[in-house]
Order: structure tokens, then sequence, then C-alpha cells
């Protein structure tokens, strides 16, 4: 039985590695994936604490309908990133800053 | 609709009509106005002429009045300060009857001397017509709140009048006279309102701003700023006369009265001669007016009170004004300080509280606003033709203007009080009033009637000399024989004019029965009134 | 019948057509009138009808007619005299332009001058008193483009209107203590003058009281008025100058009926003079006759010599009034009529002529002057020996008219005298000097013009003729009326004369004392030594004293400076005064609210700094901060995502720390 406190340095040690992906990569699809890796450590997590809850299986139902949430939201991020590289011919979100005043 | 509105409003309707008429049809504005304001003579005649003046004698007694209509207004529900009461409410007595048949004339003359303007006719027709409706609105309006209205609804034309079609300092003048106008009207607004929240309307019980309840002294809630026996007081004098005073002033600026006078010679000189007669033939009786109709009879004790000063200022105005009209050189303001001195008997008159003296000075009244439009009219005469009306630069007019100059002379002789026209029983009884007044209640002294009468002597020196000086002699003009040559004789359209303003002069000369009449019942009512304290 | 004259005036009232015949029948008409009422009312009960006029307050006036003795002798009077002034008129007049306004003008004067004898309120006859005053001011300026004409004009019109202003005072009086102005009631036997009484102080009417001193100004004011009208002292400047209008005009009105109108009221209001008033009048009519004549005696202007002896007469009446013989003060009023009248269209007769000449001569001189004449008795006949006549009665010389009246006036005035106290006998005194005075300047008048050479013949050649007849026939008519059969069968009593019958009776009508011989011989015979004087010095030797140089001569001939005294004080004090006040009207009434019209604008500039720098500073100041804040906070906006991101990081470990520790705490 692995006790609770392992998921739960995986899965902040994965929310860190997602978090630093998100703030320092120069690459729109990179950040996508320290997203990803963020959500995924939020999974995690539920799955982990669902045990306490075994009736109805909360933890469970939710993680699995956040996976398909991730899916939509990383399809859509996509989306966007394409059209982005139409617009700009560049993914770095560095470079794209025309929401500043 | 009784008679009387379509009396006032009709003028205003024929000034929309002028509005809507397109800009291309404006030779017809005149002929719009001018049958406005004959039908208006028409209707005002018929009201003389169906006018009982014994029975509606009026002044403090609604059913005294004649042609009363009262419609509610505006009828708000203040919550806990009561209801807001303003009636329509019009009605015409003695009092006011001889004014709605002076206006209607002497708007008639107005507007005939009107095809002189040149220049934005819809304009000066409408506005023209705008003012029309407020004099005939305040002389005949019975609610405060409603003459008040009427009363500034006057301005605003009379500004633009002066202001857009005057003379060379029209703007200077017209914002005298507004601002001095405006100056007396809005203490007189606060007055009315303490009037307002002292006296009830004795059918509802609400707050009202009916003048003929304001004359009843049972209508004053206990303790309220104007109630009589509260007798409240504002920096030691009571507020009663306070607010006599404040009214006073107001009317007195209408009037005008000296020291509150320098506005009406700017405004007569620079003024558009139409706009002369109505300031000089109107305007000034609404101050007297006022002074009977809210003065003396709302404050009847205050007017008992201040009796000394209205008659000194009555006094002071007839010298005074005689004597600045002597040192004049430019006609038109001559004549403005003639209309001073000739309205200090009114006040005079009124200050004596007698019959004679209040039927003087409301024959003097009527009498002047003929006299005084027909001495402006033919100063427009002379000023149309070559522009200016400087006494020195004419001489010898009768020689080239023979029928100008009997018309002057007739203008001039019936100021200045020759018998036969109505000035002359209007001053004689003034003054008559005035020095009887010490005989019946001890108001004036002797001697302001016999100062008021040195007045009659002066105006026989100013208009004599200005008589001497610009027609008699032999011709020598200024301008030379171009002069001469625009000096053309008066023309039948301006003959008809002084023809009719000649003839009311001569008639109630003749015949002051045709207006005393009318008005004796009113004048003793009032008098009774004032005694009744 | 009374309203039927009235008419009968008003409709001449209307007439302008030239040639006057229908002047003249409308006058005639009214003559004829008057005479048929008079034949009525003289010596018989007064005609009075009334009919409401207006009410005023409640006070209603009652107007109409009054006719007794004294009306319907002036209307006689009035009318008969205005009759041959028109006739004389058509011919005098002839030629000029404007006679139909003359026509007209004289149809206003007789019949304002009618209305004012006939009518029976004070109201009324104050309105006829102006009415008349104002007919002669246009009489006067008829010959408007000569500026002096004009100046008369306005003089006249003035001066009268000072003493409308005593009238006016007076009706106001008597108005508030007897709340009538009906003459009868408060003048007649038992009307309510007499029935007033004065006690401790206060003069108690009808209908009010007030001080005693209010009767007396009352007399005074009333008076006032008699004097500016009568040309008295010191209102009478008016009349010499009037002399400007037409002579007919001068004769008609200010020889024969205008002036005489003051003399008229004088007698209406007479009960209303207490004693002080009486006195005030005898000594102002004194004053002013002895006045009037010593001017006359230096004048060179044939018309301003009978002007100032106007004048003088006028004096004799005013002190009769005030000597208490009313009686004779308007019999010599009508004898005077007659011959001052004579007198002015004779001279009127002799300046037609020699303006005539002037015209023909193409010369330059003045018509009017004395100086000019001379020697006329031969070319004019008829006007001498009729101006002549009417000088005698100037004189008052037995056999004429003026005689008769004078005499009554003289004598009666003595007897005044007599029983007063001293100085007032200084009174008839005077009133005796000038009547030898009078007779001195009318014969001089006399002598110069009709005696001795035509001074003028050398310098013009031509001739001056006889009147045209219509002139001529007036001239006669009225020098009958100057001789005493028409007034009195004696003609040297005067107590006998008709018209002294017709008024209240005086105790001196009986011939009691020595004054009824002694002082008409003495008038009559120092007056024939001085006309004989006259005579040598004018007339035979041409030789005249010179006395040109001397002060009294100069003082005389320039009218005792009163004219002089009225321009340069009164007048110009006037205009200063006026333009004084108007000064102070524009600079420091006006000055006022025009300066309350500056202070105001710099009130306004002042609250306009205000608001902009304070009140607006603050409402931009608050913006200036929102800018400065915005523009500091516009660093955190790059734009670049994980800034965003950093700073929410930052944010939510911020408050996560914050309420971490707060729970533990």
């Amino acid at each position: 039985m692995i006790p609770l406190s392992h998921f739960m340095l995986i899965s902040g040690l994965l929310f860190c590695i997602g978090l630093y992906a998100v703030l320092s990569k120069r690459n729109a699809i990179m950040i996508l994936i320290g997203i990803e890796f963020m959500l995924n450590a939020a999974i995690l997590n539920l799955v982990a604490f669902g045990k306490y809850d075994k009736q109805v299986m909360g933890g469970q139902m939710f993680a699995l309908f956040a996976i398909v949430l991730a899916a939509a939201t990383v399809a859509v991020s996509l989306a966007i990133i394409l059209n982005v590289y139409t617009y700009h011919k560049n993914i770095d979100p560095t470079t794209i800053d025309q929401l500043r005043d | 609709m009784s008679l009387l509105s379509i009396l006032i409003f009709l003028p205003l309707l024929a000034g929309l009509l002028i509005l809507i008429i397109p800009a291309s049809a404006r030779n017809s504005y005149k002929y719009v106005a001018l049958a406005a304001v004959c039908i208006q003579v028409l209707i005002s005649a018929y009201i003389y002429l169906n006018f009982n003046g014994d029975v509606y004698s009026g002044v403090d007694t609604e059913a005294k009045f004649q042609l009363v209509e009262r419609v509610p207004w505006i009828n708000l529900n203040l919550g806990a300060m009561g209801k807001l009461q303003i009636d329509y409410f019009l009605g015409i007595d003695g009092l006011s009857m001889p004014f709605l048949v002076l206006t209607s004339i002497v708007m008639l003359v107005a507007l005939i001397a009107s095809w002189e303007i040149k220049v934005n006719l819809k304009g000066y027709f409408a506005l023209f017509l705008l003012l029309d409706t407020a004099v005939l609105g305040v002389f005949s309006a019975l609610d405060f709140f409603l003459f008040y209205i009427f009363y500034e609804l006057m301005l605003l034309p009379l500004y633009f009048l002066i202001g857009m079609w005057g003379g060379i300092r029209r703007e200077y003048a017209a914002i005298k006279f507004f601002l001095y106008t405006l100056f007396g009207s809005v203490f007189m607004l606060l007055v009315i309102i303490g009037l307002y929240f002292s006296v009830t309307d004795p059918v509802t019980g609400n707050h009202t701003f009916n003048m003929l309840s304001m004359m009843d002294p049972k209508n004053y809630v206990d303790g309220s700023i104007f109630s009589a026996l509260a007798n409240a007081e504002f920096f030691g004098i009571s507020a009663r006369l306070i607010g006599f005073i404040v009214l006073f002033i107001a009317f007195a600026i209408k009037v005008p009265i000296v020291p509150l006078h320098t506005w009406l010679p700017d405004a007569h000189v620079e003024a558009p001669t139409p706009v002369s007669i109505i300031l000089a033939g109107i305007l000034l009786k609404i101050g007297g007016y006022g002074i009977l109709r809210a003065c003396v009879s709302i404050f009847p004790d205050a007017a008992v009170q201040s009796a000394w000063w209205l008659g000194l200022i009555g006094v002071i105005s007839i010298l005074y004004g005689a004597l600045n009209a002597l040192a004049q050189k430019d006609l038109k303001r001559m004549i403005a300080y003639s209309s001073v001195s000739h309205m200090g008997f009114v006040l005079l008159g009124i200050a004596s509280v007698t019959a004679e003296g209040i039927s003087g000075a409301m024959m003097q009244m009527i009498s002047h606003g003929f006299l005084s439009s027909m001495l402006f009219f033919l100063v427009g005469v002379i000023y149309s033709r070559v522009h200016d009306r400087s006494i020195p630069n004419f001489r010898g007019l009768a020689l080239i203007m023979p029928r100008y100059t009997a018309f002057i002379m007739i203008a001039f002789f019936a100021s200045l009080g020759l018998p036969g026209f109505s000035a002359f029983i209007a001053e004689a009884f003034s003054l008559i009033g005035a020095f009887n007044s010490s005989s019946i209640n001890g108001l004036l002294p002797r001697w302001m009637a016999v100062c008021g009468s040195i007045g009659i002597f002066l105006s026989a020196c100013y208009f004599l000399w200005t008589l001497q000086r610009m027609f008699f002699g032999e011709t020598r003009l200024m301008g030379g024989d171009k002069w001469k040559a625009l000096l053309t004789d008066v023309n039948p359209r301006e003959l008809t004019v002084l023809c009719i303003l000649t003839s009311f002069a001569l008639v109630l000369g003749i015949m002051p029965s045709l207006a005393f009449d009318k008005m004796n019942a009113s004048v003793l009512e009032l008098i009774r009134l004032v005694n009744l304290k | 019948m009374p309203l039927l004259t009235f008419f009968g005036s008003l409709i001449f009232r209307g007439n302008v057509i030239r040639g006057g015949a229908f002047a003249i029948c409308n006058i005639s008409l009214s003559l004829i009138l008057s005479f048929i009422l008079f034949m009525q009312v003289w010596n018989g009960p007064a005609i009075h009808e009334q009919f409401s006029w207006f009410t005023i307050g409640s006070w209603e006036l009652q107007v109409g007619v009054l006719l007794n003795n004294l009306s319907v002798l002036m209307l006689l009077l009035v009318s008969g005299i205005a009759l041959l002034v028109n006739i004389y008129s058509t011919k005098y007049m002839q030629g000029d332009p404007y006679i139909r306004r003359y026509w007209a003008y004289l149809g206003l004067f007789c019949f304002s001058m009618l209305g004012l004898v006939i009518v029976d309120n004070l109201l009324l006859i104050y309105m006829f008193w102006e009415l008349v005053g104002f007919s002669s001011y246009l009489l006067i300026g008829f010959w408007f483009t000569r500026s002096t004409a004009v100046r008369a004009n306005k003089k006249a019109f003035i001066m009268n209107r000072l003493g409308d202003l005593g009238f006016l005072i007076g009706i106001m009086i008597l108005f508030s203590q007897f709340q009538t102005l009906d003459v009868t009631r408060l003048f007649g036997a038992d009307g309510l003058v007499k029935a007033a009484v004065v006690s401790g102080g206060s003069w108690i009417g009808s209908a009010g009281s007030m001080p005693a001193e209010w009767l007396t100004t009352a007399g005074i004011v009333f008076f006032l008025a008699a004097v500016a009208k009568s040309a008295q002292f010191p209102l009478h400047t008016w009349l010499p100058d009037a002399m400007e209008g037409p002579t007919s005009v001068s004769s008609l009105i200010h020889a024969a009926t205008m002036v005489a109108a003051g003399v008229f009221l004088i007698a209406r209001v007479y009960p209303l003079f207490d004693d002080t008033v009486l006195l005030v009048i005898a000594s102002i009519g004194a004053f002013t006759a002895f006045m009037a004549a010593t001017i006359a005696l230096t004048q060179n202007d044939i018309k301003r010599i009978l002007a100032y002896s106007t004048i003088s007469q006028l004096g004799f009446m005013m002190l009769a009034m005030g000597v208490g013989a009313s009686g004779s003060a308007l019999f010599h009023l009508v004898t005077h009529a007659f011959f001052k009248c004579l007198l002015f269209l004779a001279a009127g007769a002799i300046i037609h002529e020699m303006a005539h000449l002037k015209e023909k001569s193409g010369k330059d001189f003045d018509p009017q002057d004395i100086r000019n004449m001379g020697g006329l008795r031969k070319h004019m006949p008829v006007t001498f020996i009729t101006m002549a006549i009417g000088s005698l009665a100037l004189v008052a010389l037995p056999l004429t008219s003026g005689y008769l009246s004078k005499d009554a006036i003289l004598i009666q005035s003595f007897e005044w005298a007599e029983g007063s106290a001293g100085w007032h006998r200084l009174i008839p005194v005077s009133a005796m000097i000038t009547s030898w005075l009078t007779a001195f300047y009318i014969s001089r008048l006399i002598f110069k013009v009709f005696f001795g050479e035509f001074r003028l013949s050398a310098l013009t050649g031509g001739h001056v003729h006889e009147a045209h007849a219509a002139m001529r026939y007036v001239l006669v008519i009225l020098s009958v009326f100057c001789l005493f059969p028409v007034f009195s069968f004696h003609p040297l009593l005067f107590e006998d004369a008709w018209i002294l019958q017709g008024f209240p009776q005086i105790d001196s009508m009986t011939r009691v004392n020595a004054f009824h011989t002694v002082v008409p011989a003495a008038v009559n015979l120092i007056s024939i030594a001085l006309i004989c004087l006259c005579y040598r010095w004018y007339a035979a030797t041409a030789k005249a004293p010179d006395y040109s140089r001397s002060v009294l001569f100069k003082f005389s001939q320039d009218q005792w400076h009163i004219d002089r005294f009225y321009s340069s004080v009164l007048v110009s004090g006037t205009t200063r005064f006026a333009g004084l006040l108007y000064w102070i009207d524009r600079h420091i009434v006006d000055g006022l609210v025009n300066t309350a019209g500056a202070l105001g604008r710099r009130l306004a500039a002042g609250s306009r700094w205000i608001d902009r720098y304070v009140v607006d500073g603050l409402v931009n100041f608050s913006g200036y901060l929102a800018g400065v804040v915005g523009n500091f906070v516009r660093h955190f906006q790059t734009g670049r995502l994980q800034h965003y991101l950093v700073t929410m990081l930052i944010i939510i470990l911020t408050l996560f720390i914050f309420k971490y520790y707060t729970a533990a705490i």
C-alpha cells in the first residue's frame, strides 16, 4: 500500500515541473505541455484522494471528467497555437506581446 | 375657454403660425400679426363694452370679478408639505380692464410702427406676439404664480427685441434692462413663496398662490411670517413691511421711480420705435398696476405705513424727471425722462389712498399710455427719415413738415396737461387726491401736492423749449438739403396711427367718464380694503 | 339757451374758411345770443344749469353754465370785441399765407374765452383758463418763423403756466376743504366759503379743516393765477413780448379779453380773500401800475408802449379789487377793453401802413418804432381822431368812459386808505401819480406819431394812406364806446354808471366826502398840464430835453431790468440746475448702477479665477492623479503571457501565505 504522501509528493513534483515549463519555456507547445503537467498533477491528487470515497467514486469520476476536459482544452489550445503560428509565423509567447499597452 | 383666455393666447397662436410659415412668404408675417392684433382689439372692445363697472368691482372678492376662469393647473401632493395648488386663475375688474384695452390699442399702434422693421422679420414678429401674450396675461392673472410666470415671460422677448433690433448701444441697454428687472422680480419670487406658505385656501385648506386669498387676513396661517397677527420681524422691521417693500421695489423698477430709473432712458433710446412704444405705453403701467394689485392690496397695512415715503418718491420722480428732461439734447431721451416725471404722478396718486388720487393715477397711466406711445412714434417718424434725433440739429421743421408739427404740438400739449386731453384730468386729480389726503387720512402732507404741481409747470418748460428749438423759426438742418429732401411729411400709415392716438387722448379728456365709470367701484373697493387694514 | 351759445361757439371753433366770413358769422351769432342772454339775465335772476360730467370715486362732478351779471357782462364784452377784431382782421391779415390757421386759432381763442366766463365750476374754469393760454400761445407764435415770436409765445405760456399752477393749488385747497368746485356753492351769497370760519388757528370748512394759513395761501395762489394772466408784477414780462403776434391779436387778447380773465377770476373767487390777501392784491396792483407807467415813458415801440399801458391799467383794476371796489374794477375792465382795443387797432392800422411802405420802398426800418413816424395826422385823419379819443379815455379826461371808471377806482382807493393805517396811503397816491404818468406817455405817443413832420419821407418818398374801410369802421365804432353816454348818462359822475349798479353796492357809492370832487379835479388838471408839456416837447418844438443818459431813463428803458434778471438768473439758473441734475443722473445715479454692474463683472472674474484654479483644479488634480497611477501601473502590462502568470503565481502564493499565517494566528 503506497501511502498518500507519495502521491502528493509526485503530484507536487509534477506541478512544479509544469509550472516551471509554463513560466520559462519559449515555445507555446512547451507551455501547453507544462499546463498538461499541472493538470495531471491535479488529476493524480483527485485519484489519490478518491480512495476515501469508495461509495460513489467521486474522485475517480471527477478525474475522468477532467481528463476528457483536458483533451478538449489541448485541442482548442493547439488550434489557437496553429492560428497564432499562421498569423505570426512564430509561437514564442515572449515576442507576441500585442496585448500590452 | 373664456374670452379672456382667447384674448391672451391668440397672439401666441399667431406667433406660432408665423414660425411655421416658411421664410419665402416673409411678407405675410406682418399681416398675420396685424390680423391677430386687430382681433385682439375687437375682443377687448367687446370686453370693454360688456364690462359692468359697478357690479364687477373686484379687488378682493372672486364673485366680483368678470370673466373669471379658474382651472386647477398644477396639483402636486407633496406629502408632509401639503398639496401644491396652483390655479390657472384669470379674471378682470375695474383695475385691470382698462389696461387690457390700452394694451390692445398700443400693441396695434406698435405693430403699425413695426412696418419699419426690415431684418429678421420672423423672429421679430414672433417675439412681438409672445410679448403681447405675456402682457395680457399679467393684466388678467389672479394667481400670483401665474402672474409671476407672465411677468417673467415678458422679459425674454423684450430682451431680444431691444438687443437685436435696437440702436448702437443696444446690447448694453438690453442687458441693463434685463438685469434691472430681474433683480426686482427675483426678490419678488421670494415674497411670493413666503406668501404661499402663509396663506391657505379657505375652501380646500391647502396653501395657495391665489392673490385674492392673500388679501384676506383670515386666510393667513397662525404664526406664519406674513401673518398680521404673528407680527414676525426681520432685523427689527416687521415682515409684512419688508414684503411690501420688496414687492414695491420689484414693481417700482418697472414704473420707474427715481433712483431706479436709469435703465429707462437707455432702453428707450436704444430700442426700436415699436419697442419704445410698448415699453412706455404698457410696460411702465405694469409697474403701477402691480403696485395696486399686489403691493397695496396684499399689504394694505404696510402700504399705509409707507405712504409718506411713496409720496416722497413720487414727488422726487416728478421733479427730478422733469428737470432731467429739461437738460436733454436727444429728443427721445427727453421723452424718456418726461415719462419718469409723468409716472411720478401715478405714484403720488396711489400713495394718497384717496378715491381722487387713485382714479387720477389710473387715468394717468391710461393717458400716459396713449400719449407716450404717440410721442415715441413721432420721434420714430423723424428718426426713420434721417437717423438723427438730436434737438440742436433741427430747426424750423414746421415749415417743411406742417402736419407732423401739428401732431407733435398736440402730443406735447396733451402731455403737458392741456385741458381737453386726458393727461390734464389725470394729473389734476392725482394732485387733488394727494392734497386731499391730509384732510381724509393724513397720509401725505400738503406740500407734496404743491411740489408735484411744480412738475406740471416744468413739463411746460421742457416741451415748449423743445418745440421752439426744433420746430419753429427758419428752417435750418444739420444735414442741409439732403435732409430737407428726406424729411417728408407724415404718410397715410403714420397718419392713421397718430389719429387713433390723438382721438383716444382727446376723447378721454373730454369724456373721462368713459374710463372713470368702469373703475370707480373698484377704486372704492380698494380704498375700503386699505382702510380695513 | 346758454347751451346754444356754447354750441354756437363750438361750431365756430371748427371754422377754417379763408376770408373769415364764416368766423364773422359765427361770432356775430355769438354776439346776438350773448346780447339776448344779457337782456335776460342782467339784474335778473341768474341762470344756472348743470349736468353730470363724470364721477370719480364716489364724488360726482357737476358742471354746467352759470349766467349772472358778471358772466353775461363778460360774455357781451368778449363777443362784441371779438366780432370787431374779426372784422378788422379780414383786412389786416389779408394775404397772409396761413390765414386759415389764423381764423382757426382765433376761433379757438374765442371759444375758450366765452367758455371761461360762463362755466360754473372751478375745474372747468381752469380748463378754459389754460385753453385761453394755449390759444394765445398759438396766436402770439402765429408767425412762427420769427424766432422772437416763438420765444415770446413760449415765455407767455410758461409764465401763464406758473399762474395755472397757482390756480391748480387753489383748486386743490378748495376741493380738500369743501368737496365741491361749484362756483355758486362755494362763493354764492350763502356759499360754503362764507360759512367756513377761522377759529383757533384752523380754518374749518364743510368737509375738512386745515391750518388757517391755508386760507391765505388759497387767496394768494388764486391771485398768483390772476397775476400771471393779467400780467402783473412780477409775471408781467410776457405781455410786452407777446406783441410779436399780429396786432389784431394783441388788441383782442392782450388788451381786451385774455388779460381781463385774471380780473374776472378775482371777481369770481372774491369771497375767498382775507384781509392779508386783499392788501397784497392792492399793493401789487398799485406797484404794477406805477412800474409799468414809468417803463412806458421811455419805450419807442408803439405796441410796447401800449402793452405797458395795458399792464398799468390792469394794475389799476387789481388795485380796485384789493381795496374792495370790485364793481369799479369790472367797470374799468369794460371801459378799458374798449379804449385799449381801439388804441391797439389804430396802432395796428398805422403799423400796417408803415409795413406796406417798407415793402414798397424796400428800405429797412422798423415799422413799429415811433421815432420813424410823425405827421401822420394829415394822412390818416380817421385813425388820428379815433386814437386821440382812445387816448383821452385812457388819460381819463372828462366826457370819456375812462374818466368814469378810473375815477371810481381812485376815489374808492382813497377812501379805503382813509380808514387804514400809515403806509397804506401810499397806494392811492401812487395810483394818482400813475395816472399822471399815463397822461404823459400816451400824449408822447400821440404827438410823436401824428404831429410834426413825417420823419421817413426823405428815406422812402412814399405816402401813407388811410386804413381800409373795414378797419376804419371798426375804429369808429370802438371810439363811440369810449365815450361816456354808453355807460352813464351823467358825464362826470361815475356813480350813475349802469354797470356799477349791477354789482354789489358799497358805501362810497354815495357822494359823502371830499374825495369825490377833489380827486378827479386834481387828476385832470395835472394831466392836462402834462399833456400841454408834452405838446411843447414833442409836437410844437420837437425839442424834448434829453434825459437818455440819466440812470432813471436807462432803468425805465430796460424795463427795470426785470427781464434781464429773469433770463440771467431764473432761466439759466433752472437750466444749469437741470444740467447739473442730468450730470448727477448720468454719473452718480447711473454711475452707481454701472458701478454695480462693473462690480458684478469683477466679482464674476474673481469667481471665474476661483472656479478655474480651485474648484476645477481639484477635479483636474484627481484626473492627474489617476493618470500618474495609471502610467505607473502600465509598466506591468507587458503583454507577455508568462509575466502575467508569474504575477498570478506570486499573488496566489502571497494570498496563500497570508491566509496560512493569519489562520495560524
